[in-house]
Formats: structure tokens, sequence, C-alpha cells
């Protein structure tokens, strides 16, 4: 018995030590981009949320516009979590000069998904114990699962493979995180009832203050954001209602473009209905970017 | 408590340790304190209809014994009476009157009668029918009643298989309570290897799968036809990883205390028919309809359509079993028409077979065979995996028409998943027709043997999917 288990726990301690080795020399793909914004990454403007943000906020705008250096840390599908991660892992190293969070309707509305999606930090949990509050949000069995050296690579491999080789560079053109989509919206315009009330997840609502908070007690400027949406929608979205909401009682910018008519009303400045193209993109940063400078 | 969750593996090891400290007069109060505290993680409340169906048939079953004939013939219709009602209410109430709802629209009526608002206690249909298995064992004279209530309380809930099966017979279980299990080192290690194969088939396979067939299932109506038949093929393999691994960790931890469970899959992806399939498919339950539904009914040892009729009772009575939803029937149905079309069909394709030859080539044969019997199964689980008639319609519309691109979320999900189903396909050939040759698994050399294991845990942590949730079968 005892052998079998030393058979375990040296596999795991190699293939664990591999993995690692493997993971942090990537130098494409989306864990790349986290590993850049959790470690390395000094950039005077700073930009937090999804695929949204990744899609959308091109960097070379902000950067020539203010002229500083701009970093896009948006993650796909990542919660606000991942978000607040990327803010404390930062904080710990410099302080940015602008920090912009992209909002995304729903972002409050419970779901289990939102804390799956906390694996995506998992490699990052021994080197950073200022995110592991945040990382055990996840479930609470967390800390005694990192007891492997595997686990954090859990369903990783792959990844690790192809961020290791030409595969990411040859499919995404990455200018500091942006990511931009060249298509244009080719569905039918899609109906969202907000009208029905949904349950808010606390922690995600905390999570969002306590990353207004932070941004406050560091003194940088704060600008949350929500792009347009292509889509006919009813009512309005919960999540958005109480991000406004936050936002003006803590006095911190929020500019909602969610059912902007000027967008709304042009599918040609649409990849898809949650995304800009590359056309809105240029339209939609230039409306941002005077907004900041009108703040200012 | 899921089986795929720390909460368990902590429970796990408490009960089995505490299972061998404890004197072997009160290990039964132990198994039915932690079975109820099993339970109890799911809804609390769900306990007292347990409780209500274990009184019954505890009682029901000393009296069936005490009398003769026709108040004995009475005492198990009321058992049954009890344990369908109970089924009835919680499983099938709103789905009757969903349907008289229906019917009365029909005559422009409305339906006064209100829906409840209930949900569905786990696994109820389980160890609903685990219970009626001992009446009507205890009836038919083949079991004797158990007068001690607390070692029948544990007969119908021994957590291992309480919410999902295998669904015991009595003959098989109820002594086992009452025997002296040693602790046996190599008994324990068997059970535990058989808990990690079935861990290794849930959290690698089918939650691996799962992530494709839910993402494709969950919007039907933006998928193209290649990427539901994928996702189709991907649920076959699927549904059964995630059964038939929630099996193997009841049957492993069972096995772990001395206890020996009913084989519940015997590779049924590998039948040469669907007739053969259901001999290897969820056998408890296949089996139970046999004892308890088919041979009453007279089986096959009746007129011929008197035969087929039987088995489309018996298939479409299961099919209401999985769930209280058209689909299912349906799917039941489908099933059923298989076996009959099979026996109408059987002399003209031997016929055929002769006609092409096909005995030269035995190996093609047998491929042809088990690749159709794969496909017609999986066909028929539309009906199972889709929400509604008009959704699995339109899921066999899209397949129908051929087109399209296969979705991608990230193209590592489907070599995951390839790769997944093809390690476990070689691990079921291997059982299936190369069982005499060089094995792993059962490797005289510790170090092989045990390094195959070893690996296995491995490749969990590694490619296992942790957050995948609960087994497809707690529904039912």
């Amino acid at each position: 018995m005892l052998a079998f288990f030393a058979v375990i726990f040296l596999m795991d301690r190699a293939a664990g030590s591999l993995l690692k080795h493997f993971y942090y020399k990537q130098d494409s793909g989306f864990d790349h981009s986290s590993t850049y914004a959790m470690d390395k990454t000094t950039a005077d403007i700073l930009v937090l949320g999804s695929s949204r943000a990744v899609n959308i906020f091109d960097t070379k705008l902000f950067s020539d516009k203010f002229n500083g250096s701009c970093y896009n840390a948006g993650r796909y599908g990542e919660p606000i979590f991942y978000h607040y991660a990327i803010l404390k892992s930062a904080l710990k190293r410099y302080k940015p000069k602008m920090i912009i969070l992209s909002f995304d309707a729903g972002s409050f509305s419970k779901s289990a998904e939102s804390y799956d999606r906390l694996s995506v930090l998992l490699p990052y949990y021994k080197n950073h114990p200022e995110i592991r509050p945040i990382v055990t949000l996840k479930g609470p069995y967390e800390k005694l699962k990192m007891l492997s050296s595997t686990y954090p690579y859990n369903s990783l491999l792959l990844p690790i493979i192809t961020g290791n080789t030409t595969f990411n560079k040859a499919k995404y053109a990455n200018e500091n995180g942006f990511i931009p989509i060249e298509r244009n919206f080719a569905g039918s315009l899609q109906t969202f009832d907000y009208t029905k009330e949904l349950k808010l997840d606390t922690n995600k609502i905390n999570t969002y203050k306590m990353l207004i908070e932070d941004c406050l007690a560091y003194q940088i400027p704060l600008y949350i954001t929500c792009p347009p949406y292509m889509i006919n929608a009813i009512g309005i979205d919960s999540s958005i209602s109480k991000a406004i909401k936050i936002a003006a009682e803590k006095k911190v910018h929020f500019f909602d473009y969610s059912r902007d008519s000027f967008f709304t009303t042009k599918p040609a400045l649409f990849a898809d209905y949650r995304h800009l193209n590359k056309e809105g993109v240029l339209l939609f940063c230039n409306k941002i970017i005077k907004r900041i400078e009108d703040t200012k | 408590m899921l089986f795929n969750s720390f909460h368990f593996l902590f429970f796990f090891i408490l009960v089995t340790t505490l299972y061998f400290i404890l004197p072997y007069k009160i290990r039964w109060l132990l198994l039915l304190l932690a079975s109820c505290y099993f339970y109890m993680a799911f809804v609390p409340i769900y306990i007292l209809i347990l409780g209500f169906t274990i009184v019954v048939d505890y009682f029901a079953g000393i009296l069936i014994e005490q009398s003769l004939l026709k108040r004995r013939r009475l005492l198990l219709i009321i058992s049954l009476v009890a344990n369908i009602g109970i089924l009835c209410i919680f499983k099938y109430y709103n789905f009757i009157n969903d349907n008289f709802s229906f019917l009365l629209t029909g005559f422009g009526l409305s339906n006064p009668i209100p829906y409840l608002n209930i949900l569905l206690p786990i696994g109820l249909s389980f160890h609903t029918f685990q219970a009626m298995s001992y009446t009507i064992e205890v009836y038919r004279g083949n079991q004797k009643a158990e007068r001690h209530f607390g070692i029948y309380a544990l007969y119908v809930m021994f957590y291992p298989q309480l919410v999902a099966g295998p669904i015991e017979r009595p003959q098989n279980l109820l002594h086992q309570f009452r025997e002296k299990h040693r602790f046996d080192s190599d008994r324990v290690f068997e059970g535990l290897k058989i808990m990690i194969w079935g861990l290794f088939k849930k959290l690698v396979v089918a939650d691996r799968l799962g992530i494709y067939v839910n993402g494709a299932y969950n919007n039907i109506e933006h998928q193209d036809g290649m990427t539901l038949l994928l996702a189709t093929i991907f649920f076959s393999f699927q549904i059964y990883c995630d059964f038939s691994g929630y099996s193997d960790i009841a049957i492993g931890t069972a096995r772990v205390m001395g206890f020996d469970l009913m084989t519940n899959f015997k590779r049924p992806i590998l039948a040469k028919s669907t007739g053969g399939f259901w001999k290897r498919w969820h056998i408890s339950l296949s089996t139970w309809f046999k004892d308890y539904l088919y041979f009453p009914m007279g089986g096959s040892k009746v007129s011929v359509p008197r035969w087929y009729f039987n088995l489309m009772v018996v298939f479409l009575i299961s099919g209401l079993w999985h769930g209280s939803n058209w689909t299912y029937i349906v799917w039941g149905g489908i099933n059923g028409f298989y076996l009959v079309f099979a026996i109408i069909t059987k002399k003209y394709r031997e016929k055929f077979n002769a006609f092409i030859r096909i005995d030269r080539s035995p190996r093609l044969f047998l491929f042809t065979q088990i690749l159709t019997t794969f496909l017609l199964i999986t066909f028929s689980r539309i009906f199972f995996r889709a929400r509604t008639m008009e959704e699995a319609f339109a899921v066999i519309k899209k397949i129908a028409t051929f087109k399209g691109s296969i979705f991608n979320d990230g193209v590592a999900i489907i070599i995951y998943s390839f790769l997944a189903i093809s390690f476990l396909m070689i691990v079921e050939l291997k059982k299936e027709y190369y069982t005499g040759s060089f094995t792993l698994s059962n490797n005289k050399n510790f170090w092989i043997r045990n390094g195959y294991y070893a690996s296995l845990i491995f490749l969990i942590v590694l490619l296992g999917v942790f957050d995948g949730g609960q087994f497809i079968y707690f529904q039912f």
C-alpha cells in the first residue's frame, strides 16, 4: 500500500515540475497572457475584462492617446473574480496609472461556471498568496487539492503543448493582449428578456466592490465601461444596473454603452452580438477615450 | 453527496475505518446511520419518504409471510400501491397533470387540478424498485421476511447503491449484513481498484465528453448537423461511462467493506445486437423488469403477437421509469421496436448473411454487428438526451441534413474527448476479446499492476474534469 502511494507521489511531483516548467515557458496563448499580466506587465494602462475586453479594447489607441503603455489583461470567459486577481497581483508589483474594467451584462448573475473558471488561476496559487482568497472561492477543498503538484495544471496539457509551439501565434494576432475580430455580424437579431428577476451572486458583487475600493485606495483612476450589444433587449440587465449604482456610490465613472443606439442600429460594426469588429472597435475606443479625457 | 467529491472521500474513509473497528453486532447501525447521512446530504426532508416506504414494506413483508392466499395477495398489492403511489406523486404527478391539461385544452376546457411544486427525491426509482423486489420475493416465498427492522432499513438504504443502484435483490444483499466481514487487505485493494476505474470513467471520459455534449444540446438551434451528430455519439459514451462509472464506485465501495453487489454492466458498447445490449446494460434493472414484469406477463411463452406486446410494454415502462417525459417513453418504444423488429427479421437476415457469405469474414461481420448496434442505440439516445420531443426531432432533422462544420470551442475539448474514448475502447476490447493475453490491471508483477492503477489516478488528476457535477442517473 505504501509503495503504491509512493509511486503516485513521485509521479505527481515529477509531472507537476515538468508541467510547471513548460507552463511558464509558453510564449503565446491565453495562459501566457495571464502569466504576463500576473508576473510581468508594468503597463501604465491596464484593461481588465472578459472576451469583450480582449476583442474590443485596442491597446494601441489608448497608448497613443494617453502617451503611455497599455496592456489588455482580459481573458475569454472569465468573470469578475479573475479580473480582481489580476489587479491584486499587479498592485503587488506596481501602480498602474489607469485601470479600465470592461463590464458585461449578467456579470453578477449566479453561475457555477464562474467558479469553475477560477481554475485558470490555479498555476499561480503557490506563488501568489494575494490571490488565494479568490481561488478558494472555487470550493472548500481547493487548499487540499493544491497539495498535488499536478492538479494546478489539470486539463492544461494540450494548451501547454500549443503554447510552446507556434500554433497560437499563427491563430491570433495579439497586440498587447488585444485580439481584433475581422468578420461581420451575420446572425439574426436575438431578443434578451431582462425583465425576469435573476438572483445575483453576492460574492461577485463584493469582488466588484473590492476591485473599486482597491483602485480608490491606491488612487488609481478607474473607468468601468459596458461595451454595446447587438441585441433586442427587453428591460434592463440587473447586473449592469447594480454595477452602475455601486459605481455611483463609490464615485467611479461608469460608461454604459450596452444599449447605445449609435452602435445598436449598425450591425456592420459588430462581429457577433457580443463583440464589435475592427471598425466598431475604432469608433467605440475613440468614444471611451473622449469620455475619459472629458473627466480630467 | 457525490461519489466524485472530497466530501465523499472523507466520508468513505471514516465509515470504512469505523466499520472494521466496531464490533460485528453494531456494524449495521453504523452503516444505517452513514446511509442516512449520505442521503440527507442531498435534501434532508426526503428521508421521511424513504422512511415511509421502509416502514410499509417491513411490515408488509412480515404480514405477507404470515398470511395465506387472498390476504397474502392483498398485502402485496397494498405494499406495491404504496411504493408506486409515492413514485407517481413525486415523479409522475405533474407529467400526468400536464397531459391531462393538454387533453382538456383540446375540448376547450381548462384544468382545475393544481401542479405540485416539488423536487424529485434523488434516486427514488432505484430504492423504490429495490424495496418492491423485497416484498415480491417474500410473496413468492423466495425470501424470508426480515424481522430486524434496522437490517431491513439498511437493505433499502445501503449507501453505496442507494441513489443509483445496482438495484439489488434481497436474496443477494440481505444476508450479507449479517456476515462477519474481516479486514482483508486483498479485498480492500480490489475494491479500491474498481473505484479508481469508476472514477476514471466518470471524471476523465464522461465529464470530459459532457462538456461538448452539453454545449451542443443546450443550444440545438445554433448547431449544425455535424456537431449534433458528434455530440450524440459522444453522449453514448458519456452516459455509459457516467452510469457504469457510478456502478463501479458503488461496487468497489461495498467490496472494500466486504459486500458483493451485482454486476451492472458488461461492456455494452461491444454488444452485437440490441437484444444482447440489454443483457449487458444496466443489468440490475433489465433483470428486474424481466423477473417482475416480463415473465409474469408470459414472456416469450405466449402467442407471437402477445410476445411482441409484452416486449413493447416492458420497454415503454422502462422508458417511463427513467423519467416523466414523452422523450423517455419514445426512447423506450424505439428500443422495444428494435427487439420486435430483430425477431421478425431474424430469418431474412440470416438468409441474407448466408447469401453474401459473411461467414468468410467473421471479423468484419463482428465489427458490422457491433457498429450497427451502437448506432441504433445511439440514435434512440437522441430522445434520451433531448429535453423535449421538439428538440429531439430538431436534432434528427439537422443530423439528417449532414451539413455544416463541427462546433469547436477550443480544439482541446475534442482532442481530449477522442483520447478518452480511445483509451476506454482499448480497455474494453482487451477485457472482451484478449482476456488471456498480457494484462496491466491484473499483472502478476507488483510494480506493473500497481503502476497501472497509480497511472490511472495520475491521469484523473491531470485530465479529469473536477467541476463536472452530478451523475446523470441521479435524476431518476
